[in-house]
């Protein structure tokens, strides 16, 4: 798929520079173009319509460990950078694209609890936001509208508001079964909402239940941002322009942003002249490129007089616990997506030994080859031989997964940094990734888990399998450029505009304050939203370079 | 996809007893080579996953002149990526195999209509509302980050 029939070239000097296409970057582009804006985005991925898409084809189950793997590493497609991870519990998950990482996500669609703004308040650690849950409802409430968000309203884990724009989609057998359990033991679930069209939205397919959302959806009913956002961006005059891998943020003698160095696909290095720079590049990325762009004037990177540019990653590690069943619950079915979550074991209690929680959701197993992904590196007989065929009849169509999503505080320790040595395909320097978890995580972990095997029991497992860290799990990269009103202690302010450079704005999940225990995109997206409708609203104020 | 490099008859060969190895006749399930593995599927495997012929190969080259048996204790024991790869390939290339899927009971990834089973569940979540809100009320007014 090309850029037509909306290739447009780049004006000289655009209004505002957006660098990613991804959740946040896509908001950014649609509104400003739709206001009148002259907008350019540089994205260093490319298009991937549906039909590029094996969910529906047999050999999906190999392709996904390697072609559609959420790990740039192990993918190393042309578009990837590498990531040096040799110093992290955790493997940091992107894709390259237009549309970003919600080509991959699960859609899980979640808000943060009202207490997740207000950390500080209530635990006393970590940081609260510079607003709160009710300021930020209202945008998560758009953005339900923008992406066609399906799920059941009323829970009672969050405060009263408007219902989700569509019905809630199928929890299927497993799900029922996983509902069951929670029962007994009187804890709460509730139907997952999703980013997934349970029926037809705009131009958007309804779900057939391919179970293949971590892969893209071949039916085009998950809402990435490429079939959300784009197509009205660029009927609104954005100007797109894919393969382009940024390399510095310009800056003049006034310390203003005036553009961004970018390479295109040919290799050739080009200037992109921009009034507004708006970075919307994820945790790593955003953090990798504000780096890069260290000058004499900035020699620790640029919007870093804090020193706080790529300290504090959070990247929500994963436990999981799968329960194996006697009946046959048709586990593959998808969506995959969350047929259903649990807040109960969200909020902080002390008596458990640690602050905070998380969010526990009950997805889909997959096919017969994803559930073997684990059993690398033990005896022959275990796994394989007549074991091979136990273990499939056993498993296939009758376990499900908990997971659960840890909430990790802020630690100026777990950071990105530039690697030394490491590059990227055009020679530009590859971030590297220190992350360790926390004693706080760590009970939080073995807490939930022990909770997440009650709670299969309950629900009649004849076998549990627990993995207490899922080393691929940092779907989540948040907090390395977070958000505060005290220059001393942040790097933007509550609306993304850097504090030291005042036309330069970053709008992803860099700005986190806190991680929350829950999916972050819905929230990337309604805060995307709400910086970006400020820097409209305060356009004629807003500073430019000459 | 990209058509992999086809194996020789001798690697097919080699490969199957191999294959026969991980995944022997067993719990009413067909071999590897019964299924055809070595001479149909692995084809398919690798024309999706064009990556993992070099491990295979390299598996063939260890296993040369050892019983398969032998040969594939010592290459998940010393060889571990090697080992991945071929383990890869061998399920991956049987879970291709359509009767396989059958005898499984997994007719793969198939579209289906989404159905409303709210009405199935409602008896359940009614107990989960009738226990009431459970999200912690929060102060409206943030309080200071610390100075560093």
């Amino acid at each position: 798929m090309t850029d037509l029939p909306f290739k447009r070239s780049a004006p000289e000097v655009a209004d505002v520079l957006v660098i990613g296409a991804g959740a946040s970057g896509s908001v950014a582009v649609k509104e400003l173009a739709e206001n009148g804006f002259s907008v350019v985005c540089l994205e260093q991925g490319d298009w991937t319509p549906p039909s590029t898409f094996v969910g529906d084809k047999p050999e999906w189950e190999l392709q996904r460990q390697k072609t559609w793997h959420p790990n740039p590493n192990v993918r190393s497609g042309p578009s990837d950078y590498p990531v040096d991870t040799s110093d992290s519990d955790v493997n940091p998950l992107m894709y390259s694209a237009v549309g970003g990482s919600t080509i991959l996500y699960a859609a899980h669609w979640c808000r943060f609890a009202p207490s997740d703004f207000r950390v500080r308040s209530l635990d006393g650690v970590a940081d609260d936001w510079p607003f709160d849950y009710a300021e930020l409802q209202p945008y998560y409430e758009r953005m339900d509208r923008a992406v066609g968000t399906s799920g059941l309203g009323d829970d009672p884990a969050y405060p009263p508001g408007a219902g989700f724009p569509l019905p809630p989609l199928p929890i299927g057998k497993f799900g029922r079964k996983a509902a069951e359990g929670m029962d007994k033991l009187g804890w709460h679930w509730w139907p997952g909402p999703n980013s997934i069209a349970s029926r037809t939205h705009g131009d958007r397919s309804p779900c057939v239940r391919y179970g293949a959302c971590l892969t893209g959806c071949p039916q085009g009913a998950k809402a990435s941002t490429d079939l959300t956002h784009w197509p009205q961006a660029l009927a609104a005059g954005a100007v797109l322009v894919t393969g382009a891998r940024v390399k510095e943020i310009t800056v003049d003698a006034k310390g203003l942003a005036t553009g961004a160095v970018y390479v295109d696909r040919t290799g050739v290095e080009r200037h992109q002249k921009a009034g507004v720079v708006i970075l919307a590049a994820n945790g790593v990325g955003t953090a990798r490129l504000l780096q890069l762009s260290r000058s004499q004037a900035h020699p620790d990177g640029l919007a870093n007089s804090s020193g706080l540019v790529g300290k504090r990653l959070m990247m929500h590690p994963y436990g999981a616990v799968v329960g194996t069943y006697e009946d046959d619950l048709e586990s593959w079915i998808g969506p995959s997506g969350q047929a259903i979550q649990s807040m109960q074991f969200y909020e902080t209690d002390e008596s458990r030994g640690f602050v905070r929680g998380a969010k526990w959701n009950v997805m889909p197993t997959g096919g017969p080859l994803g559930m073997r992904a684990g059993y690398g590196g033990r005896p022959v007989k275990e796994s394989w031989g007549a074991n091979f065929h136990r273990n499939v009849k056993a498993n296939m169509g009758r376990s499900f997964e908990w997971g659960i999503i840890a909430e990790d505080l802020p630690d100026e320790a777990n950071r990105v940094v530039l690697d030394p040595t490491l590059t990227d395909s055009d020679g530009i320097a590859a971030p590297k990734i220190v992350y360790k978890s926390s004693e706080n995580t760590s009970k939080l972990i073995d807490f939930h888990i022990a909770r997440a095997v009650e709670a299969h029991e309950a629900a009649g497992a004849v076998s549990t399998s627990i993995t207490r860290l899922m080393r691929d799990c940092g779907w989540h990269l948040l907090g390395t450029a977070r958000m505060g009103d005290d220059a001393a202690t942040s790097v933007v302010d509550q609306w993304g505009r850097a504090h030291d450079v005042p036309n330069l704005y970053v709008i992803d999940g860099s700005i986190f304050v806190t991680s929350s225990g829950v999916n972050p995109t819905a929230t990337i997206m309604a805060l995307a939203l709400r910086c970006v409708e400020h820097l409209i609203a305060e356009r004629r104020n807003q500073a430019v370079a000459g | 996809m990209t058509a992999p490099e086809a194996l020789s008859d001798a690697e097919r060969l080699l490969y199957g007893q191999l294959a026969d190895v991980l995944i022997p006749e067993a719990e009413g399930m067909p071999s590897a080579t019964r299924a055809q593995v070595h001479t149909r599927w692995v084809d398919d495997a690798l024309r999706a996953r064009p990556d993992l012929l070099a491990g295979l190969r390299q598996s063939l080259g260890l296993a040369s002149g050892h019983p398969a048996e032998e040969a594939v204790e010592l290459i998940n024991r010393d060889h571990s990526t090697v080992f991945d790869a071929l383990g890869t390939v061998t399920a991956g290339a049987y879970f291709l195999n359509p009767e396989v899927k059958q005898l499984i009971g997994y007719p793969g990834q198939l579209p289906q209509p989404v159905v409303d089973d709210v009405e199935s569940y409602l008896d359940l979540l009614g107990n989960v509302v009738e226990r009431g809100p459970i999200y912690r009320e929060a102060p409206g007014a943030a309080a200071a980050s610390p100075r560093p």
